[in-house]
């Protein structure tokens, strides 16, 4: 990616920092029984996104399109932290 | 943050998705003169609420499509396929891709909201210089240039806003940190 290996090893650190907070947020804020009562594939694609944040691959996962699947995450009170 | 003045803009889906909930969302055509919107990412957009206010504002001149070349998608693959080679962490797809080549290009702000995208323009030398702004820059940006009111009792309110209508939440330390420069440049406060 053309940066030093130390100014790339800062940025992932921090970036892994607010990952880890977004996360804690995710977890506190989701409707779990929600998310339990979801069909495996979706229930599964939302606690992916829980754990990650990566909506991409979440939606890959739930086999839904990225506007779907955000609908998804409002109505399992999971909020995208960024 | 600088109150330059920008005139163009790209945004990519995840931003779109969510800004059409904004119960203030106009606010960006004050901000810029064009938004583009990729053909790419105009695909991945399905509601008929949303959809209908892309159309009304592509009639109006406030958006402009953006037909990506073969120039484009060709850069724009690379930064997928960079992103899955060095980057673990958050996936970055072509329609966000496409925005970034075109800021770099162009010298366009770039409206994202994916996680992925952020991390890549950072730590990539050639992308590091493009401006990407979320919606909390937006806002900002907005108030700052006085485009959207605030009390100064309560500089968080139009974030709150945004936050009730999209349920999305901002990292608390950038919002403060925004509110903070906010509370100096327009209230005084230090």
């Amino acid at each position: 990616m053309g940066r030093s290996s130390a100014g790339y090893d800062e940025l992932i650190k921090r970036y892994l920092e607010e990952e880890a907070e977004a996360k804690e947020i995710r977890r506190r804020y989701a409707d779990w029984d929600f998310i339990r009562r979801q069909p495996l594939r979706v229930r599964a694609a939302l606690e992916y996104y829980v754990e990650t944040g990566d909506i991409r691959r979440a939606c890959l996962i739930a086999g839904m399109d990225l506007e779907d699947f955000r609908e998804l995450l409002r109505k399992a009170n999971v909020p995208v932290v960024v | 943050m600088s109150v330059r003045e920008p005139e163009f803009a790209i945004a990519d889906s995840c931003f779109l998705i969510d800004w059409a909930r904004f119960r203030h969302r106009d606010v960006l055509f004050k901000l810029f003169r064009t938004v583009f919107v990729p053909e790419a990412v105009l695909r991945e957009v399905k509601s008929e609420s949303t959809l209908a206010w892309i159309a009304s504002n592509l009639a109006k001149g406030h958006l402009a499509l953006y037909t990506e070349t073969s120039e484009v998608i060709s850069e724009a693959t690379d930064i997928v396929e960079d992103s899955r080679r060095t980057q673990h962490l958050v996936a970055v797809e072509l329609p966000e891709a496409i925005c970034l080549v075109v800021g770099r290009r162009r010298g366009y702000v770039v409206l994202t909201e994916n996680r992925g995208l952020i991390l890549y323009s950072r730590t990539s030398s050639k992308y590091e210089d493009v401006v990407i702004w979320r919606a909390l820059e937006i806002i900002a940006m907005a108030i700052l240039r006085r485009f959207l009111r605030v009390d100064c009792n309560d500089l968080e309110a139009r974030f709150r806003e945004y936050e009730e209508d999209t349920k999305h939440l901002f990292p608390r330390r950038d919002l403060a940190r925004v509110v903070g420069i906010l509370g100096s440049e327009l209230c005084g406060l230090r």
